[in-house]
Formats: C-alpha cells, sequence, structure tokens
C-alpha cells in the first residue's frame, strides 16, 4: 500500500508538471500593444520581440521586432486571431506600453480595457498611452535608436521625462481603472505622437542615420472625461497639472529677471499638498506647494553674490507657479469641465458628509470650484559659480 | 479506543495562528473593502475583537470536560440521539468545508498559476497529501506546522517590508466615513471564517493536548496573531491598492504581492509569496478534515480512524469539484448561506450548549464523580 502511495506520487509529480508548459520558444514576447477601432471593429497590433534579433550575439540584421495585426469584434477576439499570422501565441507578461488611438479614446477605452485588466498574463505596471494624430498601429510602426525596441524606449522615454522634466504622466494600468471608476478624479493619459516620414520609419533605414527620418514623441496629456477623450492640455497645462497632483520629481523652470532676462531655476523637490475646505455649501480647495530649487542657469544681469537677489528670483518663481497652475485649473474648468485633478477625493476626504451630496453633480461643482494656491520656493544653491559669467567679464 | 496522542500548546498555538488566517489571508481583504470601503481595517479590528469573544465562549466550553473532544461533549450534554444529530451536522460542516477549501486552492492555482490545467489534477495532489497528514496523525501534523509557521512569518515579514514603499496614505482616508452599522456588518465574514469556524478546533482541544489549562491562553492568543495579521494585509490592501481595487479583485493579497517592485530589481516575486496562501489554506484544510474524519470515527466508536480516510479524501476530491459551477456561485455562498451556515452551527449550538450545561450542571457533575 505504501508502495503504491508512493509510485502514485511519483507520477503525479512528472505527470501533471508538464500539463501546460509553454517553452521560451513558443511564446511571442509582446512588449507593446495598440488598439485601433475602425468600422466597428477593434484592430489590435502587438510589437512582438524577434529573440534571434536582440540576442547578444547580434542578429542578422533583420528588424528586432515585427508587428502582428489582428481584427476582431472585440479586442480578445482579435488578439486570438493574430495567430493567423504569426508562429507563436501573445505573450504580453512583459507588456511594457499600452497604446490607444485618439478615435478610439473619443468613443470610450472602458470597453477595450476590461479584457487588458481581465486576462490573467497581464500584469499592471505597464503604461498605458493615446496616440495623437495618428493611429496606435502608426506609432507601433516605428523602428528606434538607442534602444532597440521602440516599446522599451517609449517606456523609458516616459520614465526619464516624466522624473526630469514633468510635463507628462506615466500612468499604469493600476490608476488608470482606479480614476475611471472613482467618483472624484478623471483620468489623464500622455500623448505621443509620431513625427516624420512614417515610411521609413518602419523600416532599418531609419536608424542608420543620426538624424531618424521618424520618431516618437511624447506630447502633452490627454483628458478624459469618464472614459473618452475630450481634449488635451497645453504644455505648461500639463506641467501646471503634475505640480497640482504631486507628481514633479524634478524639472526645470524659466523666470523672468527685474531688468529684463531670464533665469532658470532647477527644481529639486517639490511637493504640493491638496486640502479640501467647503465653505458655506461650496467646496474650495487650499493648495500648498512647497519647492526646494538651485538656480540652474543666470541669462541677465542679476547680483547673485547678495542674499537678496535670491529673493527677488524666489518671488518671482512663485508667482510663476502659482500663476502655471492657476491657469490649467481654470482652462480645464472653462474647456473640458473635468475635475483630472482629484479636487472631488480631496473634498471627500476631508468632508465625507458634504461630498456625499455633491458627489453626483461632480464635475459642476468643480467648474465653479476656488483654488486657493500658496507657493513657497526656497532656493538653496546656485551651482558651481556664483555671479553670471558674463556680468563677470564685463566688470 | 481511538489512537490518543497529546501535541504540547505551543503545537497548538501554531495550529491555531493558521486555521485563524487560513482563507481570510486571500479573500476577506475583498469582502470587507466592498461594504466598508476604506474602513475595512476598522472592520477588520472589530471583527477580530469579537471573534476573540466568541474564541474565548469556545475554551470554556471546552474546559467543561478536559478529557472529550466536541462530538463526545455534545453526546454527554444532549444524550445519544439529540447529541449525535448534532455532531453529525458539526461533522457535515467540517466536511463540507474542506471541500470548499479545496476549492479554493484549485481556483486560486488555476486562475493565477496554471489556466489550463483542470481543477482536478490541482485538487487530486492536494487531496493526496492532505489524506497523508491526517493518517500520519495529529502529532505529524502539529510539528509540520511548527516547521512551517517559521517559513509562514518570514515570507509574512518580506512581503510587509517589501510593499511598505508602496503606500499611500490617501488611501485611507477619510476614517470612520461608514457608520459603525456598517462596519459591523462587513466584519461579519471576518468573524466567520475567522473565528466561529474554529470550533472545528475543539477535536483537538482540549482532549489532545497535555496541558489544557496553558493551551486556552494560546488559543486565545492564536487566533489574535491570526487576525492581526489579517488586519495587517487588510490594511496594505487598501493603503496600496485602494477600497475600490481591493473590493474588484478577487484575491486582493496576490495583486498586492504582484506590486512589489523595489528598485525594477525585487519584482514578480508573487510565485513565491503564493507559498504564503498555501501553507495557511493547507492546514486549515487539515484540521478541517481531521476534525471530520476523526469526528466521524468518534460517533460510531470506531477503533480506528484510518479506514475512513480513503473513502471520505475521495469524495473530497469529487465534491470540491462539483459543489460550485463558477466562482459567481462561491462569492454568492460565501457572502450569505455561508455565514449563515456557520452561525447556525458554530454559534447558536454552543449557545444552546452553554444553556444545557448550566441546566443540568449538578447532574453531570455527579456524572463525572460516578465515573471517577
Amino acid at each position: 500500500m505504501k508502495k503504491g502511495i508512493f509510485i502514485l506520487l511519483i507520477l503525479s509529480i512528472f505527470l501533471t508538471g508538464c500539463w501546460n508548459r509553454r517553452e521560451l520558444n513558443e511564446l511571442g514576447i509582446t512588449l507593446a500593444i495598440g488598439i485601433d477601432k475602425s468600422d466597428d471593429e477593434y484592430l489590435v497590433s502587438a510589437q512582438v520581440v524577434v529573440p534571434s534579433e536582440v540576442s547578444m550575439k547580434g542578429g542578422t540584421g533583420a528588424t528586432p521586432v515585427t508587428l502582428i495585426k489582428g481584427r476582431g469584434e472585440t479586442v480578445y477576439e482579435a488578439i486570438r486571431k493574430m495567430t493567423k499570422g504569426m508562429s507563436r501565441k501573445i505573450y504580453p507578461g512583459h507588456l511594457r506600453m499600452l497604446i490607444i488611438s485618439e478615435s478610439l479614446a473619443k468613443e470610450g477605452i472602458g470597453d477595450p480595457l476590461d479584457l487588458i485588466s481581465r486576462d490573467w498574463e497581464l500584469r499592471s505596471d505597464f503604461y498605458v498611452a493615446v496616440a495623437r494624430d495618428a493611429t496606435a498601429e502608426q506609432i507601433l510602426n516605428v523602428q528606434t535608436p538607442l534602444e532597440t525596441i521602440p516599446a522599451n524606449k517609449m517606456f523609458s522615454t516616459l520614465k526619464v521625462s516624466e522624473e526630469n522634466w514633468a510635463a507628462t504622466v506615466g500612468v499604469t494600468l493600476d490608476q488608470l481603472i482606479t480614476d475611471l471608476r472613482s467618483d472624484g478624479k478623471e483620468a489623464v493619459l500622455t500623448g505621443i505622437l509620431v513625427t516624420g516620414n512614417s515610411e521609413i520609419g518602419s523600416s532599418k533605414q531609419n536608424v542608420e542615420t543620426i538624424t531618424p527620418a521618424t520618431s516618437i514623441k511624447l506630447d502633452d496629456l490627454a483628458v478624459f472625461k469618464e472614459d473618452k477623450l475630450v481634449g488635451w492640455l497645453t504644455e505648461d497645462e500639463s506641467r501646471g497639472y503634475n505640480g497640482i497632483v504631486n507628481q514633479v520629481k524634478n524639472t526645470v523652470g524659466t523666470v523672468s529677471c527685474p531688468e529684463g532676462g531670464k533665469a532658470d531655476i532647477e527644481v529639486l523637490h517639490f511637493k504640493t499638498k491638496v486640502k479640501g475646505i467647503v465653505k458655506n455649501g461650496s467646496p474650495e480647495v487650499d493648495l500648498q506647494v512647497n519647492i526646494e530649487a538651485n538656480v540652474g542657469a543666470v541669462e541677465c544681469r542679476i547680483d547673485l553674490t547678495k542674499p537678496e537677489s535670491i529673493k527677488i528670483l524666489e518671488k518671482a518663481y512663485e508667482k510663476a507657479v502659482e500663476e502655471t497652475i492657476n491657469h490649467s485649473i481654470i482652462s480645464v474648468q472653462e474647456k473640458y469641465e473635468t475635475d483630472i485633478f482629484g479636487f472631488g477625493n480631496a473634498i471627500h476626504r476631508s468632508n465625507p458628509k458634504e461630498w456625499k451630496t455633491m458627489k453626483k453633480q461632480w464635475n459642476q461643482h468643480f467648474t465653479d470650484l476656488a483654488a486657493n494656491v500658496k507657493v513657497d520656493v526656497k532656493i538653496l544653491k546656485t551651482g558651481t559659480v556664483n555671479n553670471s559669467v558674463v556680468v563677470k567679464r564685463k566688470d | 479506543m481511538l489512537p490518543t496522542v497529546k501535541i504540547n500548546s505551543y503545537q497548538f498555538l501554531v495550529l491555531v495562528i493558521l486555521f485563524t488566517i487560513g482563507t481570510s489571508i486571500l479573500v476577506i481583504p475583498s469582502a470587507l473593502a466592498a461594504n466598508a470601503k476604506q474602513d475595512a481595517w476598522i472592520a477588520a479590528i472589530l471583527g477580530m475583537g469579537i471573534g476573540l469573544l466568541i474564541v474565548w465562549l469556545f475554551t470554556k466550553i471546552g474546559l467543561w470536560f478536559p478529557n472529550l473532544t466536541y462530538i463526545q461533549v455534545n453526546k454527554t450534554l444532549f444524550g445519544k440521539w439529540i447529541g449525535n444529530i448534532f455532531s453529525l451536522l458539526f461533522i457535515f460542516m467540517t466536511f463540507l468545508y474542506t471541500a470548499i477549501l479545496l476549492y479554493y486552492s484549485g481556483s486560486f492555482l488555476t486562475i493565477h498559476v496554471m489556466p489550463n490545467t483542470p481543477m482536478a489534477a490541482t485538487n487530486i495532489l492536494f487531496a493526496i497529501i492532505l489524506v497523508m497528514a491526517i493518517r500520519l496523525g495529529l502529532e505529524t501534523i502539529a510539528r509540520s506546522a511548527e516547521i512551517f509557521i517559521a517559513i509562514f512569518f518570514i515570507l509574512f515579514f518580506i512581503l510587509v517590508v517589501f510593499i511598505a514603499p508602496e503606500v499611500e496614505f490617501k488611501n485611507i482616508q477619510p476614517v470612520l466615513e461608514i457608520d459603525i452599522n456598517k462596519i459591523f456588518q462587513s466584519s461579519l465574514p471576518l468573524i466567520v471564517v475567522s473565528s466561529l469556524n474554529t470550533i472545528s478546533l475543539l477535536m483537538i482541544f482540549p482532549a489532545f493536548i497535555n496541558r489544557p489549562s496553558s493551551a486556552k491562553k494560546h488559543f486565545l492568543i492564536g487566533n489574535l496573531i491570526g487576525g492581526l495579521i489579517v488586519t495587517i494585509i487588510t490594511i496594505l490592501c487598501i493603503l496600496v491598492l485602494g477600497s475600490d481595487m481591493t473590493a474588484l479583485q478577487m484575491f486582493p493579497s496576490y495583486e498586492l504581492a504582484k506590486k512589489i517592485n523595489i528598485g525594477n530589481f525585487v519584482t514578480r516575486i508573487e510565485a513565491m509569496m503564493a507559498a504564503l496562501w498555501i501553507i495557511c489554506l493547507y492546514f486549515k484544510m487539515v484540521i478541517y478534515f481531521y476534525a471530520a474524519v476523526f469526528g466521524l470515527a468518534q460517533m460510531f466508536q470506531l477503533k480506528d480512524y484510518r479506514p475512513l480516510t480513503y473513502p471520505l479524501g475521495m469524495i473530497v476530491v469529487i465534491l470540491s469539484l462539483v459543489i460550485f459551477p463558477n466562482n459567481l456561485e462561491q462569492s454568492v455562498y460565501d457572502t450569505t448561506i455561508d455565514i449563515y451556515f456557520s452561525l447556525t452551527i458554530c454559534l447558536l449550538l454552543p449557545l444552546l450548549m452553554v444553556v444545557v450545561y448550566a441546566i443540568r450542571k449538578k447532574q453531570l457533575q455527579k456524572l463525572r464523580k460516578h465515573r471517577n
């Protein structure tokens, strides 16, 4: 009897282990998926890595990725239909980018996103972006220098740009779904666009010149109302948005000097606190922004050996940030009437009772909402020199 | 007579901890967040407190007769016929819960790890080690639990430390938005799963423990530690995923493990974390199954419980496969029928026992003296 059990156990280990096996050379590792819609059908394109071309040994000179397309009434159907043109099944476990075309985003992204969140193979650590003035397919059809795999290029660009310039936001699927479902915050997504000749873009030729004929660039933020795209922010507004939602890590701001000319402020630390208040039944938000910065560059005559000059620059930058933030709030209120800043959530946190009554018509409340912005800038250092090099020479 | 083994009270503590955490760690955060939203952690603490009261009641019942298991207590209190009917209900419940837990483990594995594998395969494998453990006896179970709890706490510690950078305190505000009634309501599943069902442990406590009086303390402490761990997991789920995502997920704590990302280097370790749930699920299942098998043997006064293990093991596998047609039925069952079922058997019956005991106290004491 004991022997019998033993044999059964051994057998069960060996027999079940390979039940669902999928070897690496059977997987079509997909790093980016693009979703378009035309004629009531989804067109899904997947950027699949060609393993032999990205291996250390070096490839044969063929493209490092290939684009597989599928059409279907649903996203899932389209993805499965891809196997008609491909020897391997799509494996999206390492997905980096999900690109949605602008026209589909205008119709609504809720439905196609469902599969993406339901499928077990997908994780939620990839970025979602909107293809501006282009189809998702066109975006995925461009070869890129530096990073051989375009999807990785987009992913890293988004990350680097978010950390150093702060006009873009890397929105992961989780965040997007949370925003779409939340009553107090609407979604935004970064736009992505193709410049140049898109025909050359897909061939290896594109990366053979120093200036690529075609390149993919990040663009400003797309504003959503519920799950529909309603418009785009400008670059300044995008930066204002990032400031409000406390997503600025590092950026550069330009201020005008009192005697003309410009100076650059390098922001090292940027912290925004949003506090919701309800005054006489109408919601308001207090924004307290604390910035620590360095002087990055001085292109004007200002005497940086005097502490007062620092004060002047601080005041100037405070004003600039305040204007940027106010401008983005007002323009979103006027143009799109959708609370992308999450002020609703701030009210929810501070005044849960009042929120209950406001929640239903929140976007209307949002348009009349007053924001009190307070900015506090501290300039800590002036870089490696004190006065501007130009000033010294003229003395 | 059935074989008598004794485990020490530390081993019992370990079993209580694992039993309390059991399935709660996997599914309870979602159940709590569905109603209590960002106040789910308050519901968890509340549930833990009420749960402790219930466990205290169980220890009281257990210690009336330090040498008898729950089945025998039933018989002594209610007499042969009524007692056996109640015992049968109890055995039925523990047996059913074994199958449901087997379903849980199967569906967890087939949803997240091996989607093309039929559930029968995973469940049979699980049932084999389940039957094996029961056949080896309580002492082996307790000793292996001692080893596995170390692994459990190491993994748990890793999970908590590694997920800490993802925490966002905004997610937990506003505190106490939901009114206290609703919080109480939503803590009910936790009370049922983590505390009410510990009645199964009355098959071990106090009859098979060498020092029952210190085991009483350990019963309570074990339940407290288990409850704390579930609370911590719930708080982390809310803090990291937000209440909405927590409620949306089927297995939120697995989703939590997916979020771990330390410098793009320590990532994708959720499969390792799954060991946490498998350990807890397994020991909870073992205790249920032990209670069912041993209880049945005791009720029919068999010489040995081992002959029952194979047939019951087979029935459990089949039951686990047919019990829910799909996972929606399971979640409907979990939130409705299961709660009333457990409430009846694990709360109503023990309360009835208290009443009967109070009435028959003197008579029973005479009986005991007479026996001695």
